[in-house]
């Protein structure tokens, strides 16, 4: 390393430094996924694939979606645009795990795909995006464990090799999973979901169309719709925080003002649920700076010790950590007086008291979505703390929140959330 | 010009700190429920060091070539090493800029991170002791 990068390296921030405004000393931010919101867009997807380079594609979905007849509508979208169906795999679970993903590569291989399309939510997409590296580099999922390790040439540290291309038509408004470079799977045997992440699993394009959202169920919009929610406020808070995901975040959130209840509550809104597309697919931006927090850190663990759904346990555990985090100083609590104003709540006053009233309003939020608001509706008990308080102590989003959290602060709020 | 003259400097003060962390009766314990074997490989000068945290077990902190298999590796410059020690590395942003690169089930070395922070005063001590003041960014 030569000086120049000593310095960079200093200036970067100090260790546990939190640097809540101002110049930052180093940010990145990414966002090479090619995006298509509209209407009527899924019978065009085989004329917007093929300028990535498709031509033999493997579908990846589940059962569920499969016989509301969207994926008929997807593969004679592949087909008028000239491209061939090579294969289908419509087996992904709820909850995917390391053999399915394993399975969808194989079939990749298989029926001879060059290119793959996901069809369907958080779990089918994350699938296809492991799916994928397996399909291109081989070896199996847990080795391609953690972040920026996928092979890349000149000895690994040049460009980063190039996975199939891959496109994605998510049916939930939640994860942001079709432009995020990140992907969580579930390792069964080791009761631990674990995350792969790297610049080339960016799928190349997105394309958001409200149909797709059509058959979704209420409930399953509403989850997801606060997974999206605390993308956005978490992304806006975290230490990580820089103009370019400002920006994303609260555009994401004035679409959630104004699309998520209302597209709870008229699940035929098209205009609603096509928002809430946009809002998911805008709110997830931040991460690509490693802008997150520890609603997740708290919500990763109750996902895979207490099965709880991603969606759920953020609607739950958010608010309680505005609270935490808010009171943490008045930098941070800057940071939530802007949200607040998105909001139109309560801007002045003390850090606590801001917290306070955004919580409270995402705790009124999720009550009026019909959510369980408490840990204890969804399956987590006292016993469980100890091993919650574990997983998120180890959770990549712990180290980014805007204020740090000891094993003794997570075990306060999970048990505030219970 | 790098910190560190040769692989053996660099294992006398950073592989020095591993070694007393393994022996610490408090912190020790709390390294361990990690539950993993990390390596370290860092490179100006070359050197790698290997830790094995697991509950129940003897520590071990092997400096240089080891018969332990791994299940994180953790790579990146021996300075960015001295400085993330001095607590003067952001990790996030040394991920981000591939100062540090991280692969296998890096959580379960991430649950550490808070625990590392009453260490960087040792580090600091352990170089002054040394007569290497001149290692101690200000």
């Amino acid at each position: 390393m030569d000086e120049y990068d000593d310095d960079a390296t200093a200036r970067a921030g100090e260790f546990g430094s939190r640097q809540m405004a101002g110049f930052k000393p180093f940010y990145q931010f990414i966002a090479p996924t090619r995006v298509i919101a509209g209407y009527d867009l899924i019978g065009g997807i085989g004329f917007e694939f093929a300028k990535e380079g498709a031509k033999r594609v493997l579908i990846v979905t589940d059962q569920v979606l499969r016989e509301t007849g969207l994926v008929d509508r997807v593969i004679a979208g592949v087909e008028d645009g000239g491209l061939e169906v090579a294969g289908i795999v419509d087996g992904v679970p709820q909850d995917s795990d390391a053999g399915v993903v394993m399975r969808t590569a194989e079939a990749g291989h298989e029926h001879g795909a060059d290119s793959i399309l996901a069809v369907g939510g958080g779990s089918v997409m994350d699938t296809a995006k492991v799916a994928n590296v397996i399909f291109v580099h081989g070896g199996d999922p847990r080795g391609w464990e953690g972040y920026f390790g996928l092979p890349r040439d000149d000895d690994g540290q040049g460009r980063p090799q190039e996975l199939a291309p891959l496109a994605c038509i998510p049916t939930t408004a939640g994860t942001g999973s079709e432009v995020s470079f990140v992907a969580v799977v579930k390792d069964r045997d080791a009761h631990v979901k674990f995350q792969i992440g790297d610049i080339p699993m960016y799928p190349r394009l997105a394309l958001l169309d409200p149909e797709s959202t059509r058959t979704l169920p209420v409930k399953l919009a509403a989850s997801t719709g606060m997974d999206a929610m605390t993308h956005a406020i978490e992304g806006y808070v975290s230490s990580e925080w820089n103009p370019h995901s400002d920006a994303y975040a609260m555009a994401a959130l004035r679409l959630l003002r104004d699309n998520l209840h209302r597209a709870f509550e008229h699940p035929a809104d098209d205009e609603a649920r096509g928002n809430m597309l946009i809002a998911a697919n805008l709110a997830i931006q931040p991460t690509s700076s490693s802008a997150i927090g520890i609603a997740h850190s708290m919500s990763h663990a109750c996902g895979a010790h207490c099965d709880v759904p991603h969606g759920v346990a953020n609607a739950i555990n958010l608010p309680w950590v505005i609270e935490f985090n808010a009171a943490g100083g008045d930098e941070i609590a800057a940071r939530y007086r802007d949200v607040n104003d998105v909001f139109g709540l309560e801007t002045g006053g003390s850090a606590e008291a801001v917290g306070h009233a955004l919580g409270e309003h995402v705790r009124q939020l999720v009550a009026s979505l019909g959510l369980p608001t408490r840990l204890s509706q969804v399956g987590v008990t006292e016993a469980s703390i100890d091993l919650l308080v574990d997983g998120a102590m180890g959770d990549a989003c712990t180290l980014v929140n805007p204020r740090d959290t000891s094993e003794e602060e997570f075990a306060e709020l999970y048990r505030l959330a219970l | 010009m790098a910190y560190f003259k040769d692989e053996q400097e660099l294992y006398q003060y950073i592989g020095r700190l591993f070694q007393d962390l393994a022996a610490d009766e408090e912190l020790a314990p709390k390294f361990k429920k990690a539950n993993t074997i990390v390596q370290y490989r860092y490179r100006n000068p070359d050197a790698q060091i290997t830790t094995k945290l697991i509950e129940g077990e003897e520590g071990q902190v092997d400096l240089g070539p080891t018969e332990l298999v791994h299940e994180v590796l953790m790579t990146m410059e021996a300075d960015t090493a001295h400085n993330f020690w001095l607590g003067k590395v952001n990790i996030t942003v040394a991920l981000a800029r591939g100062q540090m690169k991280a692969k296998g089930p890096v959580a379960k070395i991430l649950k550490l991170v808070p625990l590392v922070k009453p260490v960087f005063p040792r580090y600091k001590k352990l170089l002054s002791d040394a007569g290497r003041e001149d290692l101690i960014i200000p």
